[in-house]
């Protein structure tokens, strides 16, 4: 099982963590064009390399937090220090689960 | 339509409407003894090709969607000049890894129509493609645990029956009639209420389904390269660096065993679509999840039927061999890794004992994955992208391989009519653009 | 016992302890100590098994647990290696792949049609007619190999374990012990694994000096503090060492699986003896050099009477010696390191008669070992990133590259000496405790902590050991003629040789058209003849064909064992009790149990109607917010707007996902001036959380909110009816509950029933004038008891959540997830005034501008529906067509008998076409027939004005 660094709570089991995705940001709702926002909603670099992308310590501390992984070998990269700002916002809809 | 299609589906209309295999010799019984009684031995599946400098169309990915949509091209359509390129062996992706489960009792309608073609088109696979697929018509049980899922199986077998697909709900009692080792008692942590029961499903030989179609396909010429990976895609005139992206066109792909121009290219691979998009500047609402199976050592055959449990998301069928095929949902997050789980392993041992506690003495011998490329409404990406001559057939989540035959042919078809076929319309990249998604999602859970 | 020998200086039986035993229904005797092959080998049971495809006998091959022929049933246990389970008083023990039995075997005849069964004969025929192949199939099945599964089998008790050890040895030969013992010296926590059930490897098979060096290693290894598990293998490796073993050495667990954290990992798996391809090469009494020095030395067995030894190496030559030792007639000596081989066995069905040697003469045996070569079982390597490389001179495979926390030694890195064999593991084990330390270091300086470690990071240990060294060995893998490569699977090299002709000429193509390591062994017997077979068919070299990958688990696992103790939690409120004792009919709600009525839902609803009625409700999700910017959060959260809510109010609110998809609703109330509490749907209480907490996280920092999620912090009661009011007033003294000064929708904090801090909102699903109570969940059962106690002469009594869906069906209100699905948007609800476009921000704001723009596609429409015959109800999930056609316009979300209105009533969701009020729409049911409905004109069906909510 791979080992997440969450920067509060140390490497914890990916099992005690919530994957989020890819990290993008949310465009300003205000002026976004659809194509802008379906980008966002939709959209994925998915690549195979160093990805950024957001974990949710859904079993730990309960903190969001991005870090960067290689979607190829699952090494990850040094964790941003707790305090910095470590997370941007994830889409909205939850991308996981099976077929239909 | 785009221009360079046009030029193709021309070029498909000039041929006559009668197109010839090779003489590539039958398989039947009588052939087989006869080989066996004179010991001679049979020849290759399919032709080691050279690349050529040109094609005139590229299928990328040699799994059954690549492969299927290459005997189409040929046999329907009289497009043989193709190449099929896969960067390691015919089968090696998901085609080769999928717990072989075929079905059309989907939710929408448009699922419906298009899986259900697909299983006639695996019906007949076998004497069509001369080759035997081992498709068993052994029927397909969704179990229901709570009352929002019985409704959703009910919701799938109207939908289902409206279409005229044999697809009912059954209660415990009929449930354990068919597959009498589940645990159909009302004690269970997870009772069963109902199942949504599915005679037509059943189960297939992937590998034997990859290899028909390109016995088949090479009969008509088309030419299969194995161990060629595509490096890039070579377009020109689009937004993007090096021309490509929105506006530009296709002229051909850089391979590791050489260039090849081609004024069409249709990306057909799973867990590397993204990447093969992206060669042509199209960025796809994909993420890459491995999706695992495993398997036990035989027994002697007990459980007649495939068995799936959304809300346990596990699904299980015991092959001909004796061997129980297990798979569950995706990993929980997106990684081209293909190593197998232990809690995967662990997790879908707890549900298979939950619904037949019997096989605790079983032993599991092997895991395996397999890359699944996950889309926002869990439907594929399918047809004419903004790139001129770039087409794709991705998105296929966990269910590519009850699509494969059906894939191809309207792949194909699209190519060779360069327009989008209906039956593939409501699956165009353009939706999320639009903000329309497949309503696939209303329902989604596991279900294979 | 004919063939037991004299007793042998290193057996492991008991002579004292004599076992009962049935085999196939016939009663034999072995001893304490014997494997369930042996007992039988030395009652002069030869086969064990017949083979998968065409029947043939199998007689022991390598007697250890890899050994493909001697799996059987042991009772309701199915596929039993019979050449390492050790033997149990009373076993009833039978064959498993034989049918009549095994004697006499009518499925032998396909033997006869060996030719025409060639590998992937099945893809070539039964193509037609098409209408037989189920016929077919049919007859294929009976051939599935394996034993039963009764289907009574109990689940059995399994125990999972965590580990947390500094080291994970796999592997107790000499290396593997000498490792440990190393780095269990040098301080670090060792635990070793070792798959037989005696430690010392190949040792235990050696000679007396061999035996009391592993003795000497078993007992300094136990007093360096070593955690030793015999009978037990290291199944995988996974990310970060996550390290899975199946433990089958701990009392009162049959199979328990232990899940260990290793810093490092060594593995020391020794080597697996590879058969020779021959013809005949699975007859009984061919066996592998291993299989006879075992059966001899630890099980004192005679394997044969008149042996020809075929040997490339030294143990082959040690069974020579150990076969002439105990009287054995070694016929021939065939060499191979001379360039001697030989060509075919023959003999009769059940035996072996005569061996062919290469220059075509014969010898009478009834015993031909070979010591053909070793395969090393990579496995675990190959799950650690490796991909072995082939080593033509010592004619086995090699690891190449290995991640810093996995390290190999013994047989697999190269051979050598008992002492440098010794010396590699010593080494081995002193690297890793070296690496597990910085791996300690490197775990506790992570995260800031009172005690962090002092100093740098020590910088990962390079590799300095003595490499062992690689003896040269013939490269012996298939005579002049072809025989078995999968036993198990029943694949000649005829077949792999057939198949790489007919193109399937990659090792993985090949494997899955021949089906060749996919058998019980995967592989460890087959891999490296497969691959050395399809290189001769290519004309190229074992290296250019290369070798598939290992995949987990190294050696078989029971389903329970990976299941452990089932462990899926259910959540009950703290009424449960009461519930239960109260004939509650459960029914099962995400993880909740919950009363779906107590006897007669209808009876509930009219009690309701017309009294009160109190539900539990816990299971809503409730998320305590405090600090001043909560109004914007839930500006941000819900369509509709906060900001002037004041002190004492609740609102109803609608939550969008960020493309406009219906998320969750419920309400929220201002308890003070910077306190609210949020109510969710209860299946969405989870995901609502972290939804709120991912806005404030990463979205907006900066804003001051605390959320804390009190959804079972208290028991929340619904008190409905007419009467609510009057009986809430008999338990409430401090809060004044007039329907002048308690107005509907406002929230009053107070006592109930002596129990202070209760939240009281007067809301209601049902429709009826009512009181949801949240009280501090340690006296929700007082609460609720004193609501049944003193409102007895009110007619109060319990509903559950039947009744309630009746009523508030019978009122319009939707529930999101089943009148709305994972593509509703907003609008589509109806409540369109809960929108709030000229919001600045809100999640989902651009997607709900758009569908309700100018421009918007399509979206269905929530409506209720009333049947035309009031007594029929729909089933939910029908489907609204299209008058005369099958196109559907619209389903059945909801459905109920009311028994208020006393007729069928239906929410729906349809086109827009069908949504006007009058409508009148076809909907098919489920048993095919259709009827009508008509659309109406609220969503509520019963008091649309609602007088009786306000009352």
């Amino acid at each position: 099982m791979l080992l997440v660094p969450c920067p509060h709570c140390g490497p914890r089991n990916s099992a005690d963590m919530s994957y989020q995705g890819e990290a993008s940001s949310r465009p300003d709702p205000s002026s976004a064009t659809p194509a802008q926002w379906r980008d966002y909603l939709y959209m994925e670099h998915n690549p195979a390399g160093w990805l950024k992308e957001n974990w949710y310590c859904s079993s730990g501390c309960r903190r969001f937090f991005s870090v960067e992984r290689h979607t190829v070998t699952s090494e990850f990269r040094e964790p941003p220090l707790p305090g910095s700002k470590t997370a941007e916002p994830g889409a909205g809809t939850d991308r996981q689960g099976g077929g239909s | 339509m785009t221009k360079q299609v046009i030029e193709l589906s021309e070029k498909s209309a000039k041929l006559s409407p009668v197109f010839r295999r090779n003489q590539a010799p039958r398989y039947s019984a009588a052939a087989l003894l006869w080989r066996g009684v004179r010991n001679d031995s049979w020849p290759r599946v399919w032709r080691e090709p050279q690349l050529k400098k040109s094609y005139d169309a590229v299928v990328v990915g040699g799994g059954v969607h690549g492969l299927a949509t290459a005997y189409y091209l040929a046999a329907n359509h009289g497009i043989t000049d193709v190449a099929v390129l896969d960067k390691a062996y015919l089968g090696s992706g998901g085609s080769g890894r999928n717990t072989a489960i075929v079905r059309s009792n989907y939710l929408t309608p448009e699922g419906v129509a298009f899986y259900d073609r697909s299983l006639d088109l695996y019906n007949t696979m076998s004497a069509d493609l001369n080759l035997n697929v081992m498709f068993s018509e052994r029927g397909h049980l969704t179990l229901a645990h709570t009352d929002s899922a019985v409704r959703t199986m009910r919701w799938r077998a109207e939908v289902n029956k409206l279409q005229g697909i044999d697809s009912t709900v059954i209660g415990p009692d009929e449930i354990s009639k068919i597959a009498p080792s589940l645990d159909t008692s009302p004690n269970t942590r997870y009772p069963i209420l109902a199942a949504l029961y599915h005679p037509p499903g059943g189960t297939i030989r992937h590998d034997a389904v990859v290899w028909a179609y390109a016995r088949a396909a090479d009969a008509y010429g088309v030419d299969m390269h194995q161990k060629t990976e595509v490096q890039d895609i070579v377009c020109e005139g689009g937004d993007g660096p090096d021309g490509k992206g929105p506006g530009a066109k296709v002229t051909g792909v850089r391979t590791s065993k050489g260039d090849v121009s081609a004024p069409v290219v249709i990306n057909c691979t799973a867990g590397w679509a993204s990447l093969i998009a992206a060669m042509a500047g199209i960025q796809l609402p994909i993420t890459t999840h491995p999706l695992q199976a495993a398997v036990t050592e035989p027994v002697k055959v007990f459980l007649p039927t495939v068995v799936v449990s959304g809300s346990l998301h596990v699904y299980v069928s015991q092959t001909d061999r004796g061997e129980l095929v297990f798979g569950a949902s995706v990993d929980p997050f997106a990684t081209y890794d293909m190593r197998g789980t232990l809690d995967f392993t662990e997790e879908l041992a707890g549900h298979v004992l939950e619904l037949m506690p019997a096989v605790s003495q079983m032993r599991l011998q092997r895991q395996w994955a397999g890359l699944c490329d996950i889309t926002p409404d869990y439907s594929p990406v399918m047809g004419f992208t903004p790139v001129e001559g770039f087409l794709c057939d991705v998105g296929w989540g966990t269910y590519g391989f009850k699509a494969g035959p059906v894939s191809g042919e309207q792949m194909a078809k699209c190519v060779a009519d360069g327009a989008t076929p209906d039956l593939i319309s409501p699956f165009a990249l353009s939706r999320f653009n639009d903000g329309v998604l497949v309503g696939e999602k209303g329902a989604a859970a596991v279900g294979h | 016992m004919i063939r037991r020998l004299e007793p042998q200086s290193g057996e492991v039986i008991d002579r004292e302890t004599p076992l009962k035993f049935t085999w196939n229904s016939k009663k034999y005797v072995g001893y304490a100590g014997d494997t369930i092959a042996s007992a039988l080998l030395a009652n002069n049971q030869q086969v064990f098994s017949r083979s998968m495809k065409y029947h043939r006998p199998r007689g022991v091959l390598t007697a250890d647990y890899w050994d493909p022929n001697t799996t059987v049933q042991v009772g309701t246990e199915p596929n039993v290696r019979g050449a390492h389970r050790l033997l149990e008083a009373d076993m009833k023990v039978s064959a498993q792949n034989a049918w009549p039995s095994l004697d006499l075997d009518v499925k032998a005849a396909n033997g006869l049609f060996g030719r025409f069964l060639t590998a992937g004969f099945y893809y070539k025929t039964f193509i037609k007619p098409q209408r037989l192949w189920p016929l077919y199939e049919k007859v294929l099945a009976r051939f599935a190999p394996g034993g039963v599964v009764d289907l009574n089998t109990p689940h059995g008790y399994h125990d999972k374990r965590y580990a947390h050890p500094d080291v994970v040895v796999a592997g107790g030969g000499p290396a593997g012990l000498a490792a440990a013992i190393s780095a269990a010296k040098a301080g670090m926590s060792v635990m070793l694994v070792e798959q037989n059930h005696h430690l010392g490897g190949h040792l235990r098979w050696g000679t007396d000096q061999d035996r009391e060096t592993a003795d000497d290693l078993e007992a300094a290894a136990r007093d360096a503090g070593v955690e030793i598990l015999t009978d037990s293998a290291v199944t995988g490796r996974y990310d970060d060492n996550w390290i899975a073993i199946s433990q089958r050495d701990h009392p009162g667990v049959v199979e328990r699986l232990i899940k260990a954290r290793a810093k490092t990992l060594v593995v020391a798996a020794g080597l697996v003896e590879r058969p020779y391809v021959f013809s005949g090469n699975d007859l009984p009494g061919v066996m592998l050099s291993g299989a006879v020095r075992r059966l001899i030395n630890m099980y004192a067995v005679r394997p044969g009477n008149h042996a020809v030894v075929l040997t490339a190496n030294a143990e082959g030559d040690a069974a020579v010696a150990d076969l002439e030792r105990v009287g054995v007639e070694v016929a021939r000596v065939v060499d191979a390191r001379a360039g001697e081989t030989i060509s075919k066995a023959t003999g009769s069905s059940k035996q072996l008669g005569s061996v062919t040697l290469a220059d075509g003469s014969t010898v009478k045996a009834d015993l031909l070992v070979t010591a053909a070569g070793w395969t090393a079982p990579t496995s675990l390597l190959n799950m650690s990133g490796d991909r072995p490389s082939y080593d033509p001179a010592a004619a086995r495979f090699f690891p190449t590259a290995l991640p810093d926390n996995v390290i190999a030694t013994g047989g697999l890195v190269g051979d050598g000496s008992l002492d440098e064999l010794i010396a590699h593991g010593i080494s081995s084990g002193e690297l890793a405790a070296q690496r597990a330390a910085a791996v300690k270091h490197r775990l506790r300086s992570t995260v800031t902590r009172a005690q962090n470690p002092k100093g740098p990071e020590p910088p990962v240990q390079q590799d300095r050991r003595i490499g062992l060294s690689r003896a040269p060995h013939p490269e012996l893998y298939r005579s002049d003629t072809h025989g078995m490569v999968d036993f198990s699977e029943d694949v000649s090299s005829k077949d792999l040789v057939n198949a790489a002709a007919e193109g399937f000429d990659s090792v993985e193509l090949v494997k899955r058209f021949t089906t060749a390591t996919m058998g019980p062994s995967q592989g460890k017997l087959e891999t490296v003849n497969t691959v050395a077979v399809l290189a001769e068919a290519r004309g190229e070299t074992i290296e250019e064909v290369g070798t598939t990958v290992w995949r987990p688990p190294y050696a078989p696992i029971s389903l329970g064992a990976l299941a452990g103790r089932v462990f899926e939690p259910v959540r009950v409120s703290s009424l449960h009790e009461w519930h239960t004792a109260n004939n509650m009919t459960p029914i099962l709600a995400g993880q909740w149990i919950r009363p779906e009525h107590y006897g007669d839902p209808g009876a509930e609803v009219a009690n309701v109607r017309t009294n009160v009625g109190i539900i539990d409700v816990t299971p809503l999700g409730k998320l305590d917010l405090r600090g001043p910017d909560v109004p914007k959060l839930l500006n941000l959260l819900y369509t509709n707007k906060w900001s002037k809510l004041p002190i004492g109010r609740v609102r109803y609110g609608m939550m969008c996902a960020e493309d406009g998809v219906v998320l969750d609703d419920g309400v929220t109330g201002r308890l003070g001036e910077d306190h609210y509490l949020m109510t969710t749907t209860s299946s969405g209480a989870g995901q609502i959380w972290q939804w709120v907490e991912m806005w404030l996280q990463t979205e907006h920092p900066d804003w001051e909110v605390h959320v804390t999620p009190v959804t079972t912090g208290f028991t929340s009661i619904n008190i409905a009816g007419p009467k609510s009011r009057e009986l809430l007033m008999r338990l409430v003294d401090d809060v004044d509950l007039s329907a002048e000064a308690f107005e509907y929708m406002n929230v009053r904090t107070g006592t109930i029933a002596g129990v202070p801090d209760c939240f009281m909102w007067r809301i209601g699903f049902t429709g009826e004038l009512s009181f949801e109570v949240h009280v501090p969940a340690g006296f929700g059962l007082h609460v609720w008891e004193q609501l049944i106690e003193r409102g007895a002469d009110l007619g109060v009594g319990p509903f559950g959540l039947e009744a309630q869906r009746i009523m508030r069906l019978e009122k319009g209100h939707f529930i999101v997830g089943q009148d709305t699905d994972g593509l509703t948007k907003a609008p589509t609800t109806g409540l369109r005034a809960l929108i709030k476009l000229d919001k600045d921000d809100f999640a989902g704001k651009p997607e709900l501008e758009w569908a309700l723009g100018p421009e918007a596609p399509e979206l269905p429409v929530l409506v209720a529906i009333t049947p035309t015959d009031p007594r029929l109800v729909p089933d939910e999930a029908c489907q609204i067509l299209r008058e005369g056609t099958t196109e559907i316009v619209g389903r059945i979300t909801s459905s109920r008998f009311s028994p208020s209105l006393q007729r069928s009533i239906c929410l729906g969701q349809v086109t827009p076409e069908f949504a006007a009020a009058g409508t009148m729409l076809t909907v098919r049911l489920c048993d095919g027939s259709d009827t009508t409905a008509r659309v109406m004109e609220h969503h509520a069906h019963f008091d649309p004005e609602g007088v009786r909510l306000r009352g």
